[in-house]
C-alpha cells in the first residue's frame, strides 16, 4: 500500500510529456472503437435482417456466419487477421485510409484490428438485434403488412423503430466491451494506449533524465482512464434509457445488459 | 486438405497441451468468478448502505477495466512491486475477477426477481439475513439467471484466450498455436485447429448450460 501510494512513485504523471503521451494513445483507442462501433451497427443490422430473411439459404448463411464469428476469442480473430490477411487488402487501406486520420490509424496493420473488431462485434450485435426485432409482437408486423406496407416499409416504420429501442441497453454494453477490446490491437503492434503505457514504464524515461515511472501506477491509471470513460457510457444510456421510457409510456421491458448478452430474451420465451 | 491434417497429426502434443490449460485456466477461473461474484451481490444487496457501495465499487471498476490492463497490473506490477506473484495466480485471478463484476450483477437481478415478499416471509420466520440468502434468495436467483451465467461462461472462455497472449505467456491453446505457427508458418491450418478448439470449448458449455437449464431454469 505505501509502495502504491508513494507519491514518488506517481511522479512521472506529472513530470515532461507522460501524461500527453498516454492521453495521446488512449485517444487512438477511443478512434479505433468509433470507427469499430459504426461498422459493427451497420453490419450487425444487415446481418439481423438477413438472418431474418425468409429466404432460408440467407437465414442458414447469415446464422452460421454470427455463430461462428462471436464464438471465436477476439484476440483469436485478431491475431489471426494479423498474420493472414493478403498484402494487397493491407496496401488497399493503405492507399485509400482518409487523410484526416491520425497518424497511428494510416498503418496497414490497424486495418486487421478494426476488421477483427468488426466481424466480431458486428455478430454479436447481429444476435442483439435480431432478439430485439424477434421480442416484438408478431400482430406489430402482421397489422403493418394488412395495412398495405411493403416488407421495406414494415421495417423501417414500425418493426425497427420499436425492437430497436428495446435493445438499445444491451448494445450499449456490447459497445462498452468493443472499447475495452480496443487494447487487445496493442498485440498487434498499434501505437495505442497499452504501448505507450508499456513503453513510459519500460524505463526509457528514466534513461534520458526523467522520471521512472513504476509499472503497477502507470497501469493503474490506464485502467482508471477506461473505468471513467465507460461508467460515464453507462450512465448516460441509463438516463437516456428512463428518458425514453417516461416518452413512449415504458411499457418495454429492455433485455438486460450483460456482456455478449445475445438471444436470451428470445430463448426463454 | 493434406496440410491440414499433417499439421493437427505433427504438432497434436502442443496444440492439445494448450488446449488443457486453457480448460484449466477456465476451470479455475470460474470457479473464482461464481464464489467473488456470489460474494460481491450479496454486498450490493445487503441491508447496509456501505456495504452496497463496496460491492457497486466493485463491480463498476471490474467490469469498466479491459481484462488486458488487469492482466497487466496483476502480474508486470505486482511483480515490479515486489511481490512475486506466479503466472497462474495472476491469470485465474484477472479473468476471475473480471467475470466475477459480470456475474454479481446478474446475480443481483436475479435476488430482484425474486421478490420482496419472500424475504419478508423468510425474515419473518426468524432466519437471519445471511441464511435468508443462503437458502431463499440465492438458490431461486442462480435458477433465474442461468442463461446469463450460461453466456458469460462463454464469454469467459473467449477471454481466456487473452491471458496467453499478455506478458504471463501461460502455454494456452492460442499461444501455443502461434508457436505452431511461427515453426511452420502454416498459419490457416493451425489456426483452423485452434478454432476449432475453442468452438469445442464454448459448444460444451452452450450444452452443459442448455442442460442444466432443462433441469433448473425458472422462467419468470
Amino acid at each position: 500500500m505505501s509502495y502504491l501510494f508513494d507519491p514518488s512513485n506517481w511522479e512521472w504523471l506529472t513530470s515532461g510529456n507522460n501524461l500527453r503521451f498516454l492521453l495521446e494513445g488512449f485517444l487512438v483507442n477511443l478512434e479505433i472503437a468509433a470507427i469499430a462501433i459504426v461498422f459493427s451497427l451497420i453490419f450487425g443490422l444487415l446481418l439481423a435482417l438477413a438472418r431474418l430473411s425468409r429466404l432460408r439459404p440467407l437465414s442458414v448463411a447469415a446464422g452460421l456466419w454470427v455463430d461462428v464469428w462471436r464464438n471465436l476469442p477476439l484476440i483469436f480473430i485478431i491475431l489471426y487477421l494479423a498474420l493472414a490477411l493478403p498484402a494487397p487488402w493491407r496496401d488497399f487501406y493503405e492507399d485509400n485510409v482518409p487523410g484526416f486520420f491520425p497518424e497511428a490509424l494510416q498503418s496497414g496493420r490497424v486495418f486487421a484490428g478494426i476488421l477483427g473488431l468488426v466481424l466480431y462485434n458486428s455478430a454479436v450485435i447481429a444476435e442483439i438485434m435480431r432478439a430485439g426485432i424477434l421480442s416484438l409482437d408478431r400482430g406489430q408486423g402482421e397489422a403493418a403488412a394488412s395495412l398495405g406496407l411493403t416488407y421495406p416499409k414494415q421495417l423501417r416504420y414500425v418493426i425497427l423503430p420499436q425492437g430497436l429501442r428495446r435493445m438499445v441497453p444491451a448494445t450499449v454494453s456490447q459497445l462498452i466491451t468493443l472499447i475495452k477490446d480496443t487494447t487487445l490491437v496493442s498485440i498487434i503492434a498499434i501505437e495505442e494506449v497499452m504501448r505507450h503505457g508499456r513503453i513510459l514504464s519500460s524505463g526509457f524515461t528514466a534513461f534520458v533524465g526523467g522520471v521512472e515511472a513504476p509499472v503497477l501506477q502507470v497501469f493503474i491509471f490506464i485502467g482508471l482512464l477506461f473505468v471513467v470513460t465507460n461508467f460515464a457510457l453507462s450512465r448516460l444510456s441509463r438516463r437516456l434509457e428512463i428518458r425514453e421510457r417516461k416518452r413512449t409510456g415504458g411499457t418495454a421491458g429492455p433485455v438486460g445488459g450483460l456482456e455478449d448478452q445475445v438471444a436470451l430474451a428470445v430463448e426463454s420465451r | 486438405m493434406a496440410e491440414l491434417w499433417d499439421v493437427l497429426t505433427e504438432h497434436f502434443s502442443e496444440l492439445s497441451s494448450g488446449f488443457w490449460v486453457t480448460v484449466r485456466l477456465v476451470a479455475i477461473s470460474f470457479v473464482i468468478a461464481i464464489a467473488v461474484g456470489t460474494l460481491v451481490a450479496a454486498l450490493r444487496v445487503a441491508p447496509l448502505k456501505p456495504l452496497n457501495w463496496i460491492g457497486g465499487l466493485f463491480v463498476e471498476v471490474f467490469r469498466n477495466t479491459p481484462l488486458l490492463v488487469l492482466l497487466f497490473i496483476s502480474f508486470a506490477g505486482l511483480r515490479r512491486a515486489g511481490v512475486p506473484i506466479d503466472p497462474w495466480v495472476a491469470g485465474t485471478a484477472s479473468l476471475g475477477l473480471y467475470t466475477a463484476a459480470y456475474v454479481a450483477e446478474a446475480l443481483r437481478s436475479g435476488v430482484f426477481a425474486v421478490g420482496r415478499g419472500q424475504i419478508d416471509a423468510s425474515l419473518s420466520l426468524g432466519l437471519d439475513y445471511p441464511r435468508t440468502l443462503r437458502y431463499i434468495v440465492l438458490p431461486q436467483a442462480f435458477r433465474t439467471v442461468l442463461p446469463h451465467l450460461g453466456s458469460l461462461t462463454i464469454a469467459m472462455i473467449k477471454n481466456s484466450a487473452i491471458v496467453g497472449v499478455s506478458l504471463l505467456a501461460l502455454p494456452d491453446l492460442l499461444k501455443e498455436a502461434r508457436i505452431v505457427q511461427s515453426r511452420t508458418f502454416e498459419t490457416n491450418e493451425t489456426f483452423f485447429w485452434a478454432a476449432v478448439g475453442y468452438l469445442i470449448l464454448t459448444g460444451l458449455a452452450t450444452l452443459a448450460f442448455r442442460a442444466l437449464e432443462a433441469r433448473y431454469a425458472i422462467r419468470r
